[in-house]
């Protein structure tokens, strides 16, 4: 029998890798209100093979949900590198994307992406479940065509990502 | 037999203002706090609901309020004092209220107001690694902090 080429390899590992995605049960903001009903039977994500998880080290998924202060900042980078390759952020809410109604605040980080990759962010405040069944969705197509490579560029342009963190954690 | 709203009209030194019936503000000195929380205790007034500061800049003084509950009279008793902005010290006062040792932990981080007594505040409460002036007074501005310490998103086509 042939081998198959690290390519193939890849493409099926990707289309496997997409229908099981763990979600750490880390809920920084006031987003997380919009996850029972997506977790629980109103909206049950569980059948597109997502499910919350309670440690940073089986879970796929790192949900940011809501606005992200310097406080939590230190724990969210901690949680991220602790989560094993591959590994996916989604900024979730408008605090998470540009600061939202909190972008005067002295503790409120005002992107994401400066600090820890994001691969999709979703907009809204609060966005509702469907938009986060959307935006999951949506991940596992860039998963699927690889294109969800947050932690490969979190390595790559590490020295970037560091100097950002130092600069606001000191 | 004596009410207990008589017995609070004869503290020692302090203005009493009834808004409500189950509302009574007692203004009272600096000095003179510590005194009229433990009669205030004594009289059945149990929890601290709430300690707080308003920064009264206009004034010059930051107003320390105590917010106190009568399960038993269902009163709420709010005790006010004023100090100095520029040498903000107060006493402490876990001994009468325990739960006042959180709460003066946390104003004299976001305040800057020192107090004796609790050998807990000005050890780090809430806030990591600040170096600015405390965030809660009104001479703060928070703008031109959060734009020093963080960068702004600026959309597409935002005139920049």
């Amino acid at each position: 029998m042939e081998r198959m080429t690290e390519e193939q390899v890849k493409t099926i590992a990707n289309m496997l890798r997409k229908r099981s995605l763990w979600m750490i049960h880390y809920c920084t903001g006031c987003g997380a209100m919009e996850l029972p009903p997506t977790m629980t039977s109103r909206y049950d994500m569980e059948r597109f093979g997502l499910a919350p998880y309670v440690t940073s080290r089986q879970a796929d998924i790192l949900l940011i949900t809501g606005y992200l202060n310097v406080k939590t900042l230190r724990r969210v980078i901690t949680v991220y590198e602790q989560m094993l390759d591959p590994k996916y952020v989604i900024g979730f809410g408008s605090c998470a994307l540009n600061g939202g109604v909190y972008w005067d605040s002295y503790a409120v980080i005002k992107q994401l992406d400066r600090y820890i990759p994001a691969d999709l962010y979703i907009a809204g405040c609060m966005p509702r479940p469907e938009a986060i069944i959307s935006a999951f969705r949506h991940l596992m197509e860039l998963i699927d065509s690889g294109k969800a490579d947050g932690y490969k560029r979190y390595k790559r342009n590490l020295a970037y990502y560091k100097e950002n963190q130092r600069k606001v954690l000191g | 037999m004596m009410g207990v709203v008589d017995k609070i009209k004869e503290l020692d030194g302090a203005k009493i203002t009834i808004q409500r019936e189950n509302r009574i503000f007692v203004d009272v000195d600096k000095d003179r706090v510590i005194g009229t929380l433990y009669s205030l205790k004594l009289m059945g007034f149990h929890q601290l609901s709430v300690q707080n500061v308003v920064d009264r800049i206009k004034d010059g003084k930051f107003e320390i309020f105590y917010v106190l509950y009568s399960h038993e009279y269902k009163i709420n008793v709010i005790v006010r004092t004023w100090v100095d902005r520029d040498n903000p010290v107060i006493e402490t006062a876990d001994k009468i209220y325990p739960s006042a040792h959180t709460w003066e932990r946390e104003i004299s981080e976001m305040f800057g107001i020192k107090v004796e007594g609790n050998e807990d505040c000005g050890k780090p409460f809430i806030l990591e690694n600040w170096k600015d002036i405390p965030p809660m007074r009104k001479d703060f501005d928070s703008v031109k902090y959060s734009s020093e310490h963080f960068v702004f998103r600026h959309s597409e086509g935002e005139n920049e």
